[in-house]
């Protein structure tokens, strides 16, 4: 740097009006030459050299006097010996000697600190807008999806039920017991959720299958069933009807204890029965139509169960007339079902295995992130920094109570020791005598040896 | 270093005395003629910057690998011999 003159020549005054045109703030100012003399090199040099190098740089360097920091943006090449080791020990590198063959490296070295320096704060940035933002709006687009797929059931199940109000001529409040129902069914249904295995789905699904098929067996047991419990009021079927597949489904997933507690009936007997006894029957259709299940999307399937359920409930309808309400009760659980397996499990009709590695993102809240910010402890009042100092200081509770007994026992046996004094006296005397006889002993002794001396003299 | 080789051993067997730089582990005819066109002709210079960087082992080797362009396993060689010779004869 011909430019600049050796700021160790310079006048001490100098330095200190130098340093102050360039806004560096002054040291003490009993403080040596060397001080300034670094201060000088460290900012007015950098900006100086810096001002012939590029004229990019020039915002930079207006602040450098206020902040040294920010010379760290600096090019490492353009920094002195000096100002490259102390920039590197500033980074938490100690540096050795730099010199031709070291100051390469040394550069690179800081270059790759401050790089590393920038990436994090941008990182940190990036961080917040993923958190932030883009997880609400993938969060509300997911929401969004399945708002509406549910409604499109909804739509469909409203219109097989109206299909079969026409057909079976049935009373609004049993379309309404069936609605009853659904929201009943999406409850249970709920328990098929932590089954996560292929077998577990496919089994539960046959059995919903079984249940409607049930439904028309136990048309026949209801026949035969006394007439009082026939006429229980249709509100206690559509009960019986909805615990059914939470029975036929507890039974196979190997006794989740969690029924309803209308669950257990003879209906539920029945279907257990059934289900036992019926795979055989329906496992054909069953399994072409899960591995159809598992192929399709969501719309599909949806699309095709429904119809599936339309024609049982054609047959349901065909049969008896009469009970198609159960059908209808005992239909809806399919449908909840699958809207709610969707709502937790987006994508495991994609896993043909049945093995569910969702896709779901980390855990972009709390957990992952690392605190940043330390919520403060609620303020305390001084008063109450002054009690707990004192409770600091004072004995413990229980040593309180523990000499507080000792105290009062102490009290009481001295108490009923003066009560009756005469015991105490004779103890006090001999306790007087015995101390007595101890130091009296000795005593006599001495007068012994006292007389016998003057008998001797 | 959980295997050694054939050069680093004989290299850490004794004091280096005047060696050339390819004695050094990890540097061979390429690397050392590299070495040898910046100046570092003997091993006991290669010695040095290792020293004057401290024995730092991840200066030293981005430092090898800026001079003669070394890649990791003979920077992780080169750095091995250079610090196992210390720990015996310095």
């Amino acid at each position: 740097m011909p430019f600049v003159e050796d700021p160790a020549q310079l006048s001490k005054s100098r330095l200190k009006s130098d340093l102050v045109a360039h806004h560096v703030a002054l040291p003490p100012a009993a403080s040596k030459k060397e001080l300034y003399v670094e201060l000088h090199l460290k900012h007015i040099d950098q900006s100086n050299c810096a001002d012939f190098s590029s004229d990019d740089e020039d915002p930079v360097h207006d602040v450098v006097g206020e902040d040294p920091e920010n010379a760290t943006v600096l090019d490492p090449s353009a920094l002195t010996d000096k100002d490259l080791k102390d920039l590197l020990l500033k980074h938490g590198v100690k540096a050795g000697p730099i010199v031709a063959s070291t100051r390469a490296v040394y550069e690179k070295k800081l270059r790759k600190l401050l790089q590393s320096g920038g990436k994090e704060e941008l990182n940190e940035a990036e961080n917040a807008v993923l958190y932030s933002d883009s997880d609400e709006e993938e969060e509300g687009d997911e929401n969004k999806e399945e708002q509406e797929e549910p409604e499109g059931e909804q739509e469909q199940t409203a219109e097989a039920l109206k299909l079969n109000q026409q057909r079976c001529n049935k009373k609004n409040v049993d379309v309404q017991r069936g609605d009853f129902a659904y929201s009943q069914c999406f409850f249970l249904s709920s328990r098929l959720r932590p089954c996560p295995l292929k077998q577990n789905e496919w089994s539960s699904k046959r059995n919903s299958k079984n249940a409607v098929r049930s439904s028309e067996q136990t048309r026949e047991h209801r026949s035969q069933i006394p007439a009082g419990i026939s006429k229980v009021s249709i509100a206690q079927h559509s009960g019986l009807r909805s615990g059914v597949p939470s029975g036929s489904q507890s039974v196979v997933s190997n006794g989740c204890s969690s029924r309803s507690s209308q669950a257990f009936s003879i209906t539920e007997m029945v279907v257990e029965m059934e289900s036992r006894t019926s795979p055989t029957v329906c496992s054909d259709k069953e399994l072409s139509h899960s591995s159809k299940q598992e192929h399709r999307s969501r719309s599909s399937r949806l699309l095709k169960e429904v119809e599936d359920k339309d024609i049982i409930v054609d047959q349901a309808v065909r049969y008896t007339p009469k009970d198609s309400t159960c059908v209808k009760d005992t239909k809806p659980p399919q449908e909840p079902e699958n809207d709610i397996l969707k709502e937790i499990f987006p994508d495991t009709n994609a896993t043909p295995t049945g093995i569910y590695a969702t896709p779901r993102r980390p855990i972009k809240g709390a957990a992952q992130r690392p605190i940043q910010y330390a919520y403060p402890k609620t303020p305390v009042s001084p008063t109450t920094l002054e009690r707990r100092e004192v409770e600091r200081r004072l004995v413990p509770i229980y040593i309180q109570i523990l000499v507080f007994f000792t105290v009062v026992y102490v009290l009481y046996v001295i108490s009923v020791i003066v009560e009756d004094g005469s015991s105490v006296m004779p103890l006090l005397e001999s306790l007087n005598q015995w101390s007595d006889s101890e130091e009296g002993s000795p005593a006599l002794d001495e007068t012994q040896d006292t007389h016998s001396a003057s008998g001797e003299l | 270093m959980s295997s050694t080789s054939q050069k680093h051993k004989e290299f850490v067997a004794e004091p280096m005395g005047e060696k050339p730089v390819m004695a050094l582990a990890g540097i061979g005819e390429v690397l050392g003629r590299k070495l040898e066109e910046n100046g570092f002709d003997k091993a006991y210079v290669v010695l040095g910057q290792y020293l004057v960087l401290k024995k730092d082992e991840e200066l030293f080797k981005d430092w090898l690998k800026d001079t003669c362009g070394a890649n990791a396993k003979q920077q992780r060689d080169c750095y091995g011999c250079l610090k196992e010779w210390c720990d015996a004869f310095l």
